[in-house]
């Protein structure tokens, strides 16, 4: 019975319940290709953190809470490179941030090297890394915290 | 009845949808406290080896929150039965960048250090625990971080001479809060000691060896014929995160790698350290910086430094290097990720890091994986690589047989 509770649940979050936030998907080696393809012929900026070790991820992720609030429509991708175990942590800071709404996912492989592999084989797994998508997917990656100005010209550019 | 419940409650979900995620998150709120603290689900894969004069292959790991130790003197062939080390389980850090680290007195004595994760975020505490009989009963754990503060000390690294000197370093946020009360900045956070002349008896008051060090990255340390060495990924400038090494007994702080790595990340990549006996440093350190990324090696001896020679392959992720050196012979270890497995590299060096091997592919493992270890006995170098489906593999590295 309480499973069908929190069954329907979530399946009421996927379908769109207004601000709430929806459990981190599972990224798994084929999870770039799926997300690349829902943002086809569209920019978007994807982003790599994680809510277990890294306090210069917190500092980007606030930052791209407050450019949120501004940019409705902001086409944001995170990716937690933590695992299933954290998903509530996830959501728990996302929400925190102003990011409940946007696209989330956390990493599912026990050789989280797979995944990066997947994502970007000169990734070394350093924290965060965010990859900025043109309308084409053409991307530019950023290695450590994306500044505030890098991204308002992405904006500017893009939106 | 549990028809028309299910269908009641399906109508209250559709009117009120985030009422019940609210629930929902409480729940999830109490699952993320639970879930601060990680619990030993999974055995740790990450060990600490080492090996006495006698030639006998220590081993410690982390099984259950508790952390055992046990030994082969058949090249891990068999082990001796494990004894606990930790009489209360604590939740001892065992994987990534983190490890139980195993150190061997030459009367027998058998010493370790660990970093205990506690339940605030990054905060963690550096214990230590000995045995005086052989490795048959041990001491209770003490914590060595004396600043009262819940912070974090974490990635410690242990070195001793061999005959009572003992040394520990760590990575401490101490500084780094104390400036943050007081309305301040502080960039990174500092490398803390502590020092026991008696095998690990008594420790002396912790002393802060360098402030401005990079937060999540591996610290190594070796004994020299100059005494302790410890060697970690420091900030330079407002965000150069390349490596410093200082000899305690002088404490000097020396830049190791100039890469000029500017990135405001955590690259959770450490470095190794080896001493050759004959007054040669040898570092191995990954880097992404503007001047170069990936592996590399040198060698520091009588203040002259060898040009950085790089390695492994940058393609498949080639990281987390280890080093021993014994006398003339070299060894650099590393793990690399050929696409769908991990697989485990040596090279070795004759002639003190002039000259290499080519890289050695030692073996692959099938799931998850440590960081290959490397580690003479003697004259004698082997690699200790753990792994989920393989188990704990003693790997044998042929020196003397030409390049």
């Amino acid at each position: 019975m309480k499973h069908a509770f929190v069954g329907f649940a979530w399946l009421l979050v996927a379908w769109g319940a207004p601000a709430c936030a929806a459990e981190p998907q599972s990224f798994t080696a084929n999870s770039l290709a799926a997300i690349q393809a829902k943002y086809a012929g569209q920019p978007f900026i994807l982003s790599m953190w994680s809510v277990n070790w890294c306090g210069h991820c917190i500092t980007e992720l606030t930052m791209l809470g407050k450019a949120a609030k501004t940019h409705k429509q902001l086409p944001l991708v995170l990716v937690a490179t933590d695992t299933l175990e954290f998903s509530a942590a996830i959501q728990q800071t996302q929400k925190r941030l102003g990011l409940a709404r946007v696209d989330s996912w956390v990493f599912d492989d026990d050789i989280p090297e797979r995944l990066r592999h997947a994502v970007d084989p000169a990734w070394h797994g350093e924290l965060p890394r965010t990859y900025l998508y043109d309308a084409k997917h053409r991307r530019e990656p950023v290695m450590g915290v994306l500044s505030e100005q890098k991204l308002q010209a992405w904006l500017k550019q893009h939106q | 009845m549990k028809k028309i419940m299910r269908q009641a409650l399906c109508a209250a979900l559709l009117i009120a949808p985030c009422l019940v995620y609210a629930q929902h998150h409480e729940k999830s709120k109490a699952q993320a406290a639970a879930q601060s603290k990680p619990k030993a689900v999974k055995p740790a894969i990450a060990v600490g080896v080492a090996s006495d004069s006698r030639g006998r292959l220590w081993l410690a790991r982390v099984e259950n929150q508790h952390l055992l130790v046990n030994y082969s003197d058949d090249n891990g062939a068999h082990f001796s039965v494990p004894v606990r080390v930790t009489a209360t389980p604590e939740a001892i850090a065992a994987d990534g960048e983190n490890r139980p680290k195993i150190v061997l007195g030459a009367d027998g004595s058998v010493m370790l250090s660990w970093t205990q994760a506690l339940p605030q975020n990054y905060a963690g505490n550096i214990r230590f625990a000995r045995s005086n009989d052989g490795g048959k009963s041990f001491s209770e754990p003490i914590t060595l971080n004396d600043d009262g503060r819940i912070t974090s000390h974490r990635f410690d690294a242990l070195m001793t001479d061999g005959k009572g000197r003992v040394t520990v370093a760590w990575l401490d946020a101490r500084d780094r809060d104390a400036a943050k009360a007081k309305g301040g900045a502080y960039a990174g956070i500092s490398v803390y000691t502590a020092q026991s002349q008696d095998n690990g008896v008594h420790f002396s008051a912790n002393r802060r060896l360098a402030e401005h060090t990079c937060e999540c990255c591996r610290v190594a340390a070796v004994w020299s014929d100059e005494g302790p060495v410890v060697f970690w990924r420091n900030l330079y400038g407002t965000n150069s995160r390349d490596f410093a090494y200082a000899k305690l007994d002088d404490g000097i702080v020396h830049r190791a790698s100039d890469d000029d790595w500017q990135i405001d990340a955590c690259p959770h990549h450490g470095g190794d350290i080896a001493a050759d006996g004959q007054g040669a440093l040898h570092l191995a350190w990954f880097t992404n910086g503007k001047t170069r990324q990936g592996l590399f090696y040198k060698r520091v001896a009588e203040a002259k430094e060898s040009t950085p020679m790089a390695f492994g392959n940058a393609a498949a992720q080639a990281g987390h290097p280890g080093i021993a050196a014994a006398g003339d012979r070299v060894m650099l270890t590393w793990r690399e990720f050929n696409g769908s497995a991990y697989v485990a590299y040596a090279q070795r060096s004759d002639d003190s890091g002039a000259t290499w091997s080519p890289p050695i592919q030692l073996a692959e493992a099938a799931g998850i994986a440590d960081y290959p270890l490397p580690l003479f006995r003697g004259t004698r170098a082997w690699v200790v690589w753990n792994a989920a489906v393989e188990g704990l593999r003693v790997l044998p590295v042929e020196f003397g047989s030409g390049k």
